[in-house]
């Protein structure tokens, strides 16, 4: 794993790549980019995790068009890498060993919606909250709400089996999926999954939700929509101490309520959020909680009060988003948390690990102890109903050292949350940023398991390979897939 | 802060904010129907980064990648990180512009002859005779289904006020400067046309990176309208190029002048309770629709205004459903990429089907026009003002 830093060559001109004439004639020159431009800004995603170049970048808009890719790959034993967005945060989409990139923004047409039944297909390029507004008029929404919902692909969703706020109470992507068309190494387009409500034989959907590209590119998928609830509130709670807001957390659970989503942010992500949104969020504070409950109205309402006498009875302040309005200002707030670390430093890494609720405090506590330790700036938002730390490092690439400081304080968070009996990833995947502590939490034998799984999906291992599984484990190495240049598009 | 600058000329701490979290991209209109990242604002800085770093030459795709660019703008609204990437933009067209020359001849042709009033309403007059004589394809170079054959005059009243007159605007859609002059005197204000002393903003030289001749218009400009009184600006996109006089010529008289600017509706929200209307009295039966020219909303930020000033004149207000997005005329922009342009303005229109509105208004003559080459009934929200205040 590499850390993103910008390096100086002399700007070699552009390569000759010969899959690239092939692609062409499968696709359409409107559909291929091979030029350096397009490829240096493949060559990364949102994270600051880049290891390799991008080979030519390509833009199918349907299921043939995947397939042809696919062709080209095998005949020229190439890597392929599938890219939404490019707002990952592990590197999930950083190419290694210099792939073809599937970019599947050209995908981006939702092909039915069945109001009755609450299911849509829609191709992998369709934006999160793009389908959540073409069927908001039938009262119906997608659940899963990544902060980054008003930009990153249901494909990508899939890939990282995305969480969000309100995944507390709703579930992750794959309780969302019902059903992918997925195009594999071979070539060949298969079904995995189906809209009946207990489709028979193995669970290969429940496989391929979450394999980070790793099992095929996704070309449709089936999406349970989810009814709008009767009723919403959002409770903005102001706590003097970031331990009481954690012990909030732990009460308003144990009470018996899952509200819709429980969020934390400290002090400092406050304060960059606020700069941006002006949505009255207290600058004082040293820890927010926005907690949404939403149910029948009745029942929003007793439960409302009940957030807010135990966010009271930890000392807590309580304001009430009055309308839709202040509502979904504070949401916009809390959405833009990532972008707004711009305000504090110019590069950031966002981490994500799982710790047990009532470790909650314990972990924070040891998060400011690290970072400071590291002299680095720890901003804290994070998703606390189910334990989802994001703690942010914000930092400046150019200081010298800097990276080095930033991956060191990484794995210490790391292994302080395996330590509580956490996990390594909540939602954002394990890409290359993770893949090197996969031994921490599995035995060799579960890995071999794994690669066994993968394997059994594509056994060249041509798709997004070097992610998720340690070398050790991992099947081909990808050095044995053709590659024209490992380094950075300009040297 | 010289030691700071790259090849593009761009503040490093400005270019390297950007932490490419991505949440510009589907404010972008470039990305939404390309689905590029070269496309995109995210991307675009992160060439400008390595071109300005030196790392990456300047190659025909990146420049590709910067020309494809409409300036809207939308994405500094998205921007949690309050990236400056209209600033980083401009500065980098005009390295781009100096070294590569990459403005056709017949833009900085075009250019050059709006900053010649009596030149350029000669030249409309007969571009008006020809469309009538069926010699000009108006709706493929995106003109006007019909340019004025003559112009009615714009006579000072006093001196409470300029209105600012502009260029391309003043020859093809005089009749909108005469319609807000009459809504700004049904406020007890007299008004005075700037005409010919101020010919053009200088907003098209800038985005086209022509950076000196968009100084020297700034510094015309200022010296034509000197004093104090307040500057209304009636088309969005010289709103804000005069607005931002103050950082393009960076001097404090610069940044006097633009203070004393004002787009309209701005100026008419303060001003409205001095008109001497009778609210009871009924307003016009149209659904109207707002479409937000992108210097009107993401640059001066005073699109809400249109809606307060236009509330009690119409029976209804709709909003389209695309969150401002660009409707691809960008200036000269639909000129100089028309096949962008027009994928760019199908998204707008089939916005606009769906708001099944009678009637768009648009305060931006770019705007304005390149919907109406889309068969889309376009007024200026002054136009429809003046028309219900004749009807009281």
């Amino acid at each position: 794993m590499k850390l993103r830093r910008r390096t100086r060559a002399d700007g070699a001109g552009q390569r000759h790549d010969p899959c690239v004439a092939e692609l062409i004639r499968a696709l359409g020159a409107d559909r291929v980019r091979a030029d350096n431009a397009a490829r240096h800004l493949a060559s990364a995603d949102a994270s600051m995790f880049i290891d390799g170049a991008a080979g030519p970048v390509c833009f199918p808009d349907s299921t043939e068009h995947v397939q042809a890719i696919m062709g080209v790959a095998a005949r020229h034993d190439r890597a392929v890498l599938p890219r939404g967005a490019g707002t990952g945060l592990s590197g999930g989409a950083a190419p290694l060993g210099d792939p073809i990139v599937v970019s599947t923004t050209r995908m981006n047409r939702v092909l039915e919606v069945d109001v009755e039944d609450r299911v849509a297909w829609v191709q992998p390029g369709v934006v999160n909250l793009d389908l959540t507004k073409q069927v908001a008029s039938s009262g119906l929404h997608f659940a899963p709400d990544p902060s980054s919902q008003q930009v990153c692909t249901i494909g990508g969703n899939v890939a990282n089996n995305s969480g969000g706020p309100h995944c507390l109470a709703y579930g992750v992507t794959s309780a969302h999926v019902l059903a992918v068309e997925v195009v594999l190494s071979s070539g060949e387009a298969v079904v995995l999954g189906g809209l009946e409500a207990e489709p028979s034989g193995y669970d290969l959907r429940g496989a391929f939700v979450g394999s980070e590209g790793m099992f095929g590119v996704t070309t449709k998928i089936a999406v349970r929509l989810t009814p709008d609830p009767e009723s919403v509130k959002t409770l903005l709670l102001a706590f003097d101490a970031v331990s009481d807001a954690a012990a909030t957390v732990g009460a308003v659970i144990a009470s018996g309520s899952v509200p819709a989503a429980i969020e934390m942010m400290d002090k400092r992500c406050v304060a960059a959020v606020e700069d941006f949104a002006h949505a009255g969020y207290p600058r004082d504070a040293a820890a927010v909680l926005l907690i949404e409950v939403d149910g029948p109205r009745r029942g929003v309402e007793a439960e409302t009060d009940k957030v807010a006498e135990i966010g009271r009875a930890h000392g807590g302040t309580v304001r009430v988003a009055a309308d839709e309005q202040e509502r979904a200002l504070l949401w916009k707030g809390r959405k833009s948390a990532f972008g707004a670390v711009a305000r504090v430093a110019p590069d950031y890494y966002l981490h994500d690990t799982v710790v047990p609720r009532s470790k909650l405090v314990e972990v924070l506590e040891a998060v400011y102890e690290i970072v400071d330790r590291y002299d680095l700036t720890a901003v804290n938002v994070f998703h606390a109903g189910d334990g989802n730390l994001h703690p942010l490092m914000a930092y400046d690439s150019r200081e010298p050292g800097v990276n080095e400081r930033v991956a060191a304080a990484g794995r210490e968070i790391l292994e302080v949350s395996l330590a509580v009996g956490g996990v390594l990833s909540g939602e954002h995947g394990i890409g290359v940023e993770k893949r090197d502590f996969m031994e921490y939490q599995f035995t060799s034998a579960d890995l071999e398991q794994q690669a066994l799984l993968r394997r059994s999906f594509d056994p060249h291992c041509r798709l997004n390979p070097g992610k998720v599984l340690p070398s050790a484990h991992s099947c081909a190495d990808i050095a044995s897939l053709s590659a024209f240049k490992a380094d950075g598009v300009w040297g | 802060m010289s030691e700071s600058l790259g090849l593009l000329g761009l503040e490093q701490a400005e270019r390297d904010s950007c932490v490419a979290c991505g949440l510009c991209l589907p404010h972008c209109p470039t990305y939404r129907v390309t689905g590029a990242d070269t496309h995109s604002p995210r991307g675009r800085i992160a060439l400008m980064q390595v071109v300005d770093e030196g790392i990456a030459p300047l190659t025909e795709e990146i420049v590709e990648a910067f020309d494809s660019c409409i300036q809207c703008r939308a994405c500094e609204t998205a921007c949690p990180g309050d990236v400056p990437f209209g600033h980083l933009m401009e500065s980098t067209k005009e390295v781009v512009e100096s070294t590569r020359g990459r403005a056709p001849w017949w833009l900085k042709l075009g250019l050059r002859a709006l900053t010649r009033p009596t030149l350029l309403r000669i030249g409309s007059s007969c571009l008006a005779v020809a469309q009538r004589l069926r010699l000009v394809p108006s709706r493929r170079l995106g003109l006007p289904d019909r340019l004025p054959l003559r112009r009615r005059a714009l006579r000072a009243t006093g001196d409470d006020v300029w209105l600012f007159t502009g260029c391309v605007m003043d020859a093809w859609q005089r009749d909108i400067h005469l319609a807000t002059q009459e809504v700004v005197e049904a406020t007890g204000t007299t008004v005075r046309p700037t005409g010919d002393a101020a010919p053009c903003c200088g907003a098209l030289h800038t985005h086209a990176g022509l950076g000196d001749g968009a100084r020297k218009l700034a510094a015309r400009v200022m010296s034509a309208l000197d004093g104090d009184n307040a500057v209304l600006v009636n088309s969005a996109g010289c709103g804000a190029a005069l607005k931002d006089y103050g950082r393009l010529l960076g001097s404090d008289e610069a940044r006097a002048f633009s203070a004393r600017v004002f787009d309209i509706h701005e100026w008419l929200a303060d001003h409205i309770d001095e008109m001497d209307a009778n609210p009871l009295e009924p307003a016009i039966a149209v659904r109207v629709a707002i479409q937000d020219p992108c210097h009107l909303r993401h640059v001066q930020g005073s699109h809400m205004a249109v809606r307060e000033v236009l509330e009690p004149f119409v029976s209804e207000i709709v909003e389209l459903d695309d969150e401002g997005m660009c409707c691809g005329a960008g200036g000269a922009f639909s000129l100089v990429n028309p096949q962008l342009a027009l994928d760019v303005r199908d998204r707008k229109t089939e916005a606009i089907s769906r708001s099944r509105a009678d009637v768009v208004v648009s305060a931006n003559p770019g705007c304005s026009m390149h919907l109406a080459a889309a068969g889309v009934t376009v007024r200026h929200p002054m136009e429809l003002i003046a028309e219900a205040l004749r009807a009281r």
